[in-house]
């Protein structure tokens, strides 16, 4: 125990052990049929399910087995999605083939039936034209524990041959380390993270040591790696996390990439489109000025 | 090791860094863009508004706010702290001039605010204003000026400076551009702030809120429309700027 400067007392860890120690495993094997219940109940909560919205059935098989294709695009956060549903869902009509329906502390999507685009959700489509091509918008929080499983249900557990996989997602410039001045840096910026077998140049410098990329980007990433499948992460450091015109524009560079090459069609209408998306989306906030 | 050192504003972090004074001014980049221009016998506001909603009043949502007859300031960050610290000066300008009967010089109010500041980022269990604010007017002698004050309580003069999100863009503008010329005229000093504005603003005129000073006369907001004729002049000169340009290479 030790008090503070402000007289707060404050339990310091000691690598010693404690006395306690033995008493608190005694309680940990003491475990009721209650706690195992509630564990078991809380675990079919934040299972991830995979279905189609149109029919309501789940998918029985993993996404990637139903629908198998050759370019994979997984947008992931707010703003890289809306940089997919500007830039290249509206240069084509894509088919919605599955949504994912998962709940934890940060997000719940149990209601799927009545989303609104302001609302955090996970879906994919397919371009009617060329279904190889599958694209995943997934806006809300995948938790630790639910990424295998959200991996599972997406690619399956067999190796997929013949598939490139683009993932695009935002994170805080405050997450970037970096020995030059922070003031020198002209956020928002895109830096690429690669699977081995991914031989294309990638559209922007990679990201340097010692920075790491967190959460389902990350999850996807190590995937692609094991499974020895080309993969290429975007990730763009931005200053605004929430949906913002300029970090949306950051991640242009992509867009002469092989992958998004022959996806893209109108670029100017597609501004317009991300215009309007930000306006309606605009949350009022009056806490800055 | 930040987390270790931000918690209390009154500790100092080993590598001599006040976290919480450098977590304010992210607070700053999060208000909207305001630019400031001291020109020859004008000083000029220019603000991007923020977007109101359909059933907010309109006034209430302000950037740039009077602080006396010949004072005024645009401010970039938390509103309400913006909003206390804006009393604050309102109600010093006030005293000042009834204690020596003579108005509050820029320099004078931008101290007070700036020591304000400094305050909070030294008293135990309070956190750092989170606004930057641009201060313009002119002194009794005539002279214009323009300072910018930071949450760490510093205050500079300035001849041109930008606050807020894409401040950066807008400095980098100002520096290439903010000439003699540029500022030979009040009409030239305007269209200058307009357009660093635009250089970062998102959708144009209409969401830019100008105010100007001029010697010995009151502040003037612009209205809307005359904001538009500035933008409408602007992009004819832009046009045929480009006209020569394209003249001279062929």
């Amino acid at each position: 125990m030790a008090a503070t400067f402000f007289g707060e007392v404050v339990r310091a860890p000691c690598r010693a052990g404690t006395e306690d120690e033995e008493e608190e495993e005694e309680e940990g094997k003491r475990e009721t049929a209650e706690d195992r219940e509630v564990r078991r109940q809380l675990a079919r909560k934040r299972e991830v399910r995979l279905f189609r919205r149109q029919t309501k059935t789940s998918l029985e098989v993993s996404l990637l087995e139903k629908y198998p294709c050759s370019k994979f695009i997984i947008a992931i956060g707010n703003n890289a999605v809306a940089f997919l549903s500007s830039f290249v869902m509206n240069s084509g009509v894509w088919e919605e083939v599955g949504c994912a329906n998962l709940w934890n502390e940060w997000c719940r999507t149990t209601d799927t039936t009545h989303l609104s685009p302001a609302e955090a959700f996970c879906v994919f489509y397919h371009l009617k034209s060329s279904p190889s091509v599958v694209l995943c918008q997934c806006s809300c929080y995948v938790a630790e524990d639910q990424q295998y499983q959200w991996l599972e249900k997406v690619f399956g557990s067999c190796a997929r041959k013949n598939m490139q996989v683009t993932i695009l997602t935002c994170r805080h410039v405050t997450d970037y380390k970096t020995s030059e001045s922070t003031s020198s840096l002209h956020s928002p910026f895109l830096k690429a993270l690669k699977t081995q077998n991914f031989k294309e140049p990638p559209c922007c410098s990679l990201l340097e040591q010692p920075n790491i990329v967190h959460d389902l980007p990350a999850a996807v990433l190590s995937y692609c790696q094991v499974w020895r499948i080309p993969a290429v992460l975007y990730l763009c450091y931005t200053d605004v996390m929430k949906l913002d015109l300029i970090t949306v524009e950051a991640f242009k560079p992509i867009l002469s990439s092989r992958s998004l090459k022959g996806l893209v069609k109108n670029i100017p209408q597609s501004t317009e489109i991300l215009k309007k998306l930000m306006t309606t989306n605009e949350i009022q906030s009056n806490i800055y000025t | 090791m930040a987390s270790r050192y931000d918690r209390a504003i009154t500790v100092f972090s080993p590598d001599g860094h006040l976290f919480q004074v450098e977590y304010a001014q992210e607070a700053v980049k999060k208000g909207s863009t305001a630019v400031g221009i001291r020109g020859t016998d004008i000083v000029v506001l220019g603000v991007e508004k923020k977007s109101v909603a359909k059933l907010q009043d309109e006034r209430t949502v302000r950037k740039i706010c009077a602080l006396d007859d010949h004072v005024c300031m645009a401010f970039a960050g938390l509103t309400a702290d913006a909003r206390v610290v804006i009393n604050r000066a309102r109600v010093e300008c006030q005293s000042h001039k009834l204690t020596v009967e003579d108005p509050v010089t820029v320099e004078y109010i931008t101290r007070f605010i700036a020591t304000l500041k400094q305050k909070y980022t030294q008293s135990n269990g309070r956190r750092p204003f989170g606004i930057s604010a641009l201060i313009v007017g002119f002194d009794d002698d005539g002279i214009p000026r323009l300072y910018q004050t930071d949450p760490s309580g510093t205050y500079h003069a300035w001849k041109a400076n930008a606050i807020g999100r894409s401040a950066k863009t807008v400095r980098e503008f100002l520096e290439k551009n903010y000439t003699e010329d540029a500022i030979a005229n009040d009409n030239e000093a305007i269209k200058l702030a307009i357009r660093a504005l635009l250089e970062v603003v998102q959708s144009g005129g209409k969401n830019i809120e100008l105010a100007v000073i001029r010697r010995n006369q009151p502040l003037k907001m612009f209205s809307a429309k005359e904001i538009e004729l500035q933008v409408t002049e602007i992009e004819k000169e832009k046009e045929e700027a480009e006209k020569k340009k394209s003249k001279k290479a062929t």
